[in-house]
Formats: structure tokens, sequence, C-alpha cells
């Protein structure tokens, strides 16, 4: 049982002595509405989702197969492709993102540069633009003869159009492009949120010590907004695990479409739960086991992250 | 020196621009398909036109866009306030009454977040028809209350407000909800406003469960409308994009009023 | 005080969104769930329209949602068992009935005895019947055709009748000379899409699969040759290249392409660009080499399904059958207005389609198509028919790019398809 060591002495006895300390008292009353309302309306589906991932179905038509679904993984040619994939959208867009939004929150955390409300407002617009409106015009501006290869053309750059959308290595630069763009305003807004916290005095003395601007970047403001890094590393890597938006946008023909991005270099494991469930027969117990994937690959990364950030967990 | 110093503002700025306007350029486009047919959007036109008008009034003879868009709001509205009011109450008591049986709840708190929404889709279906719950905004709002994200941000942003405020405030004989309302909350304004953004924002531009929940067409939000409406063989691009850019200006309005608080200094915050 | 009153506006609020009316069932109120409000809704509306006409107080309610978003809702519905939330009547895309039809048994209404199927092509009752049970009422036909531009066409020295009846080969050899004398391509291509692949195959009356369901691609020869006819064209540089809709509907509203080759609800998308009025035509769709491949197939279609545990079935049953199974003005009504092509028998010979259409240079595009689609030969499209347009569009990179040869490619596709049936 923790006592806060800074409590008097005489109160922590007399806590002690009651069967629950204060401590105690107020913290199951601070989470309890919380815990309590999840437990309601998560409980039941987690569970019930985990007794489907034992069931191989056809709509309605059942069957046990205790561990046979997770077996099958194994050997599915596109549950390995969509778990590629969406690997691979992780590893790389990602860090590059988290990265740019550090720059860009220091930047405009930084009182010298001018007009920095309008900068924040603009680099948050992404964030709030429909994904209808952003995808429809990301594709329009990505395809053969669209803005971005006339631009560059035009610029010597390259020689021949890119096939953005065509190909499968360019289809998924493009998503990873479009994801980047999306939400590196957001997680903008965290960071800068976290650096309101660090006092002006810490940077006026670092400066005085002679420090530059990138060192006092890393030696004050990195540290000290560490656990909002961390949030963002690990909310990022749940929606980039869990990624579904941007695949079905940018995939021609979205829903109907035969494959997600050409040669399904788009489909993601999310994608196919959903494939699963309502485009092909639907198999709501596999698409369950699918899904715990997904919930496997997200604990493993998210307890790296804890780990690696040194927090106890 | 000065040369450097100019050189490095030069890349500063240029770098800040770019991101900017490839950042706002495609919301600029969204204004201007407003002004345009779906043909001359299809084509790629950039330039305004003149359907203004007549895109919004047929926007608003189709559909009831105004009672769609309250529907959003009224959604929205109670959704931001629950979830900011349980989900800081919960993560300060993480954070800050920390007890190994709590860790553990943690751990299994965090770990719903991990669960994919399309395998808790159907069994909750069930639940809020057995609720009676179906096709209403209340069922919407009661299974969207709770927002693990928030949870887990609120205790992150926890971890650095100073303990020794609090310590003193005990030490002064103040309940533990007073010093919760009245020291801590009041300190962490950019934590709410960005919280409060994260919370409108994923509320408003909520579909699948939505789509699930709702059945008929008053009950209908934004989202559903522009969905159905992009869906055609040949939408008219036009009114969807007017009805997006009726969709997003909530959000705008509210990220303005809010961003301020991310400018506020620590200064005149702790002072009490 | 003022917190007392802003907390009772509160809570008046939460009540009023907490407002549940829970009826009977309404017993004199259909629900209708559809997409699209161009063309299916529209539809509706007319039939609805009719409908209350004569039984005016029969509320008829049309959800409209997205198509993607149907086939959601109904799923989640159907598997949760529960009666709630269910529509009266649901359209439903070909490809998927059957899958719908045996994934939840039961679940939709049986019309054989209600509706008289005969007065319907024929392929489109074949796909809604199950153990010699018909379950739904057809609705549009998604009959193709070779669209082209004449004037374009001409300019490359070629007239109506050398378009008419051509082999795949010989829509090749016609691409290139245009190509050729006008610089124009003569298709607009998503080579990710799978449509053309389908169009073949059910010309030649096959499908990916054996009369058993079994998957069916390494030894069939339609599909082979539909295959090394995509490649065909793609090698024989006569494409404008685009990636989705948009792009591919922009390709011809643009002149970028000559021709068009798909099912006929293209027609309202090629009547959008106005400037290319009467200079267009419609000649039966290419057929393969394969000597049981004709002239004419299909792409897409739907129908109206009604179900079964619904509280306004009988009454949605009687709207249907008043309207879709027996109008046939209704039927020249929105083929006029919505460009919907039925597959109604008796209305095909309508006013409305034999009227020359002078977009199409005075051709009676709609009689023609008509005649086709008495033509079309009837697949059983089976319950797997999107694992198995996925499973050869995701071998086509690598065969266009020669990676793999056709063999190969058709080993690779009916390899994975084997393995997504896996009960």
């Amino acid at each position: 049982m923790t006592v806060n060591p800074k409590m008097p002495r005489a109160k922590a006895t007399r806590a002690k002595k009651r069967g629950i300390t204060l401590h105690d008292k107020y913290g199951w009353l601070f989470i309890s509405l919380s815990v309590i309302t999840l437990g309601v309306f998560m409980l039941y589906p987690i569970i019930n989702s985990l007794y489907m991932s034992t069931i191989a179905s056809r709509g309605m038509i059942q069957q046990y197969v205790g561990l046979g679904n997770y077996r099958r993984l194994f050997g599915d040619t596109v549950f390995l492709q969509a778990l590629k994939n969406t690997l691979l959208f992780f590893g790389v867009q990602v860090p590059v993102m988290l990265i740019l939004a550090l720059i860009i929150s220091s930047l405009l955390n930084d009182k010298s540069i001018k007009f920095r409300g309008i900068f924040r407002t603009g680099i948050f617009l992404p964030a709030v633009t429909s994904l209808v409106t952003y995808a429809l015009l990301f594709r329009m501006m990505f395809s053969l003869d669209g803005l971005i290869n006339t631009a560059l053309l035009a610029t010597g750059i390259i020689r021949e159009p890119i096939p953005w959308l065509m190909e499968p290595f360019w289809a998924r630069v493009t998503v990873m492009i479009a994801l980047t763009w999306r939400w590196t305003g957001y997680n903008m807004i965290f960071y800068l949120s976290g650096m309101q916290n660090i006092p002006d005095e810490l940077y006026e003395a670092a400066r005085i010590d002679g420090a530059n601007k990138l060192l006092q970047f890393t030696r004050i403001t990195v540290p000290l907004i560490k656990p909002i890094i961390l949030f963002t590393a690990i909310t990022s890597t749940i929606g980039t695990l869990q990624l579904f938006d941007e695949p079905m946008s940018f995939s021609s023909g979205g829903v109907t479409a035969a494959t997600i991005g050409p040669g399904n270099s788009l489909l993601t494991l999310s994608v196919y739960i959903y494939n699963l469930c309502f485009k092909y027969m639907p198999n709501f117990g596999y698409a369950a086991t699918v899904a715990y994937v997904i919930v496997i690959l997200v604990a493993v990364f998210t307890i790296i992250q804890f780990k690696l950030a040194g927090d106890r967990r | 020196m000065k040369i450097k110093n100019i050189l490095i503002k030069v890349l500063q700025y240029t770098f800040l621009i770019s991101v900017f306007v490839a950042a706002v350029f495609p919301f600029y486009w969204m204004v201007v398909g407003t002004t345009n047919t779906a043909v001359d959007i299809i084509k790629g036109k950039i330039t305004f036109g003149g359907q203004f008008f007549h895109n919004f009034k047929t926007l608003f003879a189709k559909y009831n866009v105004a009672g769609i868009f309250w529907n959003s709001c009224k959604i929205s509205f109670f959704t931001v306030i629950g979830q900011l009011i349980i989900s800081s109450m919960a993560g300060y008591g993480f954070e800050v009454f920390s007890s190994k049986t709590r860790e553990k709840f943690y751990g299994g708190v965090l770990l719903t977040m991990m669960v994919p929404f399309a395998a808790l889709m159907i069994p909750l279906f069930k639940m809020i028809v057995r609720l009676h719950l179906l096709d209403t905004h209340l069922g919407l709002i009661l299974t969207t209350l709770v927002s693990v994200f928030l949870i887990f941000f609120f205790r992150q942003s926890f971890k650095s407000f100073p303990k020794e405020i609090i310590q003193a405030a005990r030490v002064d004989g103040a309940g533990e909800f007073r010093i919760f309302y009245a020291i801590v909350v009041p300190a962490m304004k950019a934590t709410y406003a960005a919280a409060a953004i994260y919370s409108f924002m994923t509320s408003w531009n909520l579909y699948m469960w939505p789509l699930i929940v709702l059945q008929t067409n008053e009950k209908m939000t934004m989202q559903l409308l522009i969905s159905s409406m992009s869906s055609a063989y040949f939408p008219e691009y036009g009114m969807v994009m007017s009805a997006i850019m009726i969709s997003t200006l909530p959000m705008i309005i509210i990220f303005f009023r809010l961003q301020t608080y991310f400018v506020q200094g620590i200064t005149g915050s702790l002072n009490q | 005080m003022k917190r007392l009153l802003s907390m009772l506006l509160v809570v008046c609020v939460l009540l009023s969104t907490g407002a549940t009316i829970i009826t009977a069932a309404n017993e004199s109120k259909i629900t209708v769930w559809a997409w699209d409000p161009n063309f299916n809704i529209p539809v509706m509306d007319e039939a609805k329209a009719r409908y209350n006409k004569i039984h005016p107080n029969v509320e008829i309610e049309i959800v409209e949602m997205a198509k993607a978003d149907v086939e959601q809702k109904l799923n989640t519905v159907l598997a949760s068992g529960m009666r709630e939330g269910l529509p009266d009547i649901v359209l439903i895309e070909d490809y998927n009935a059957q899958k719908y039809l045996q994934a939840y048994p039961g679940a939709f209404a049986d019309l054989t005895n209600e509706i008289n199927h005969q007065n319907f092509a024929a392929y489109k009752t074949e796909l809604m019947t199950l153990q010699g049970r018909i379950y739904g009422v057809p609705f549009d036909s998604g009959v193709s055709a070779l669209f082209y531009r004449t004037d374009i066409l001409a300019e490359a020295g070629y007239q109506a009748s050398d378009l008419n009846n051509i082999t795949w080969d010989q829509f090749i050899q016609i691409g290139k000379t245009v190509k050729e004398k006008t610089g124009t391509a003569m298709l607009g291509f998503d080579p990710a899409d799978g449509g053309l692949i389908r169009i073949m195959i059910q010309s030649a009356g096959e499908w990916y699969f054996d009369e058993n369901g079994v998957p069916h691609i390494v030894n069939n020869e339609a599909i082979k040759e539909a295959m090394v006819t995509f490649k065909k064209i793609v090698d024989a540089d006569i494409i404008k290249r685009t990636s989705g809709w948009n792009e591919w509907v922009a390709s011809f509203n643009r002149g970028e392409s000559a021709a068009v080759i798909t099912g006929c609800w293209i027609i309202g998308s090629i009547k959008a660009e106005e400037s290319q009025a009467g200079k267009w035509a419609a000649a039966p769709t290419p057929r393969l080499n394969s000597p049981s491949s004709v002239n004419y197939t299909n792409l897409g279609g739907s129908s109206w399904y009604v179900t079964e545990n619904s509280p306004g079935k009988d009454l949605a049953v009687d709207f249907l059958k008043k309207t879709f199974a027996a109008d046939e003005d209704f039927y020249q009504k929105i083929l006029v207005a919505q460009g919907a092509v039925g597959t109604y028998l008796p209305s095909l010979d309508g006013s409305a389609y034999t009227e020359p259409d002078p977009f199409f240079g005075g051709q009676k595009v709609f009689s023609d198509l008509a005649a086709w689609i008495e033509k079309i030969p009837p697949v059983n499209y089976g319950l797997f028919t999107y694992e198995a347009d996925s499973a050869v569009m995701v071998v086509m990179p690598d065969y266009l790019a020669e990676r793999i040869d056709i063999d190969g490619a058709l080993r690779r596709a009916e390899a994975q398809l084997k393995n997504q049936i896996f009960f």
C-alpha cells in the first residue's frame, strides 16, 4: 500500500488504521465513473469477440474450430500481405511524422517567430479537413497527369510521370504522404500543449549559459515533454496499426474494388477485417481473430515503447 | 554571425510557409469546390466559379441540413463534456492516487483501446438493441462516453503537474475534489484545450458506429449525410463540398477559440 | 440559481435525445434501404408516388446511405440476430445475392408465389434462386455495350458496321488504328479494376466457379483468354490509364478516350458531357475468340429483397408487386429520368425504349440494349465473387509486368481463392 511519504506522520498512521486509506478511497472515486462505463460497454463485447475468434462462420452458419482460425492465419496469403503492409506503414510513416511534428512545434513555440497563430491554425487544418475532400483531391493531384506530376516534370526532377496510385510501391508512398499530411498538425497540438508547461526561465537560463536553439531543444524541450511524446508515439502506433480510412479511400473503386490498391498493396489488417465482415462471405469469427492479431501487435509495440521511455509498467 | 542568423531565419520561415501551403491547399480547394459544378471539379478546376448559391440552395432543398447539423452538434456537445469530465478525473485518479491494484486496472483500460472497433461492433449492437437504445442519440453518446485515449492523455499530462502544490493544499485542509477542480484543472488549461479539440473532433467525425446505431433520417449526422451524398454513381460534388464546408466550420471555430490556450505560458496559472 | 437552470436545461435536452418511441410494429409503414441519390433513390421515389396514389395511407420511408453502408448495416443487423433495426425492403447488388441468401438462411422472404418471375429476364431470376425458391424482385440491368464516339471512329475510317458483333482481337486492331490516325486512346482503363474480366467471362457463360461452387480458374479457358486479352489491351498501348471512378469518367468526358465498354448504367455519365451530344453510338460488346462467347454480357445490376422478419413485410411485397412487377409505364418514366434500364420484360418495348436517342445520333439505344438483355448468358455468381475478383486482380500487376506467365498467374489466383474459402 503506497502511502504518500510527504504526508504528515500523524495523518498517515491515522489513515492506516482505517480499513481503507484516504489515498485509496479517492483513487477509486476518481476512476470509478470511467471504469464502470467501460465495464458496461466494453466487457461484454470484448469477451464476445474473443469467443467469436474460435468460430468459423458463413453469416449465421457457424462452426466451432477452437484455435483453427489462428492456425489459418499462417497460411493465409491475404492476411500475410495485410500484415506486411500494416507493419510497413507503421515502421516508416510514424517516426517520420512524429519527428516532423516535433520540429514544427518547437518552431511554433519560439516566440521570435511571427504569425505563429496563423501557422498553427493552417498546419492543424488537415486534421479537420474531411476524409472525403482530401481523398478526392489527393487522388486527383497524384494521378498520372495530375498536379504533382506536372510540377515535378516542369522542374525537371523526374523525366516520366510517376504512376503514383497505379503501382504497389508508389501507392504506398502516396498513402504515407497523405497520412503525414493529415496527422502531423494534430500531433503538433499535443506537443505545443506540453511545451506550454515549460517555464520560459529555463530557456533564458540556458541561453545565458550559451546554449543555442538546437541544444535547448534537445536538452530542455524534449526531455520535459517526454510523457507527451510517449503519448503521441503510442496513439500513432495504435492509429497506424488500425489504419482503415486512407487505404479504403485511396483504392480505386473503394469498397467494390477488386483489390485495395494495385495488387492489394494498400490492404491493411483493419481493411481485411472489414472485408471479411462486409465484402466477402461474412466470417465474423475469423475477422475477430485478425482483430486480436492487431491487439497483440499493439500491445507488444506499446510495451516496448513504455519500457524505452523508462516508465514503470 | 548576423548573416548566419538571417540564413537560419530564412530557412525557418521557408520551411513553415511550405508546410503551411501544403496543409492549407486542400482546404482552399474544398472552398473553391463549393463554387463550382461537379463536372468542373472532376476536371480539376482550381479557380472560383459562380455556383456557390446554387450548390447551397440545392443542398438545403434536398436535405434537412439544419436538422442534421443540429444532431451532430448535440451529440458532440454532450460527448465532449462527458469525455472531458470522466477522462480527466480518471487520469488524475490513476496518476495522483496510484496503487498496485489500480495500475493493473490501468493496464486493462489501456488494453481496451487496442481492440479494433470492428471486432466489437456486433455484440455492442446487440446490447444497444436490448437496452432499447437503438436509433437514439442517447445510446450513441453513452457508448462513446469513455475515451481511453483521453484517460491516457490526461494521465501523461498530470505527470508534469507539481505534486507539491497538491500537498500544500492538503495541508491547508482542502478536500480532494476541491483540489482537483479549483487548483489542478485551472492550471491545466492547455491540456483541457487540446483534449477538447481531440474529443470534439473524434466525436464529430465518428462514422461507423453512428451508421450502425442510427436508423431513421431524422437522427442522421453530418458525416452520414456527406457519405451517402458522395457515394452516387455521379456525385454532385459541388453540393458535397458545400455540405463538407458546413460540417468543417464548427471544428475550425472551436480550434480558433481554444488555441489561445496554447500561447499561455506557465505565468499566472500556478500563482494561487 | 443560474447553475440550477443550466443543469435543468441540460437534463431536458438529454431527455429529448433519449426519447425512444417504442411503438408496436407499425403495419402501415415500409422502410427501404438503398444507395445512390441520383439513380436508385429517385426510382424508389417514383415507385412510392405511384403506390401512394392507390394506397395513400401507406408511409414509405426511403433511407439513403452509401452502398458500402447498406451492406455494413445489413450484415451487422442480420448477424446479431436481432429483429429490430431491419428494413422492410433492401437493395442488394446481384453479385452478392447468393451470399446473403445462403449466409442468412430464412432472413429473406420467399417471393416465388407472390411475383411472376417469368416476366423478368432469365439471367436475373436465376441469380436469386435458391433450392428452387425465388427471393427477390429484379431491378436494373447492367447489360453492357461498346459505347463509342462516332466522330473519332469515322476520322480513323470506321463506320458502325465495322464495330458490330466484333471480337476482342478485332477491337484491339481498331484501337490501334484509331490511336495511329487520331492520336486518341481507345479506352479509359484502370489496370486494377476487374470489371472487364467479369464482362468477358460472363459473355462465355462462365464464372470463377464451376456448377458445384468449386474454384475453377486454372483450367478455365474463358478466364485464361480474358486475362490474356486484358494484357493484350494494355500492351497494345491503346488505353488512357486511369485510377478510380472519377478519372475514368473524366477520360471520356474530356474526349481523351474514344470508347467505353461497360454496363449501360454509364449512360448517365456519358450524357453528362453535353458538348458530345449526337456523337455517340452503342454496339454489342466484343466477344472472346472462344466459341461459347457471345456479344452479350452484363456488369453489375441489383435487385430488391424483402426481409422475412420485418414488421411491414406483407405491405412491402404488395408494394413491389404493384410497382416493379407490374407497372410498365413506371419503367418508361425511370428510363427517361434516370436512365435506368429495367429487366421487366413487358416494359422493354415501351414507348421510352423505342424512342430514338439524339445523344446517340438517333440510335434507338434502349431498344437495342433491351434486345441484348434477353441474350445475356445466365451465370450463377456463387458465394465468393469478391474473393475471386480479388484473387485474380492481385496477380494482375505481376502478370502485366511479365514477372509471371499466364499459367503461373492462374495457379496463384486459384490458390489464393481456395485459401479464402476456408469454411
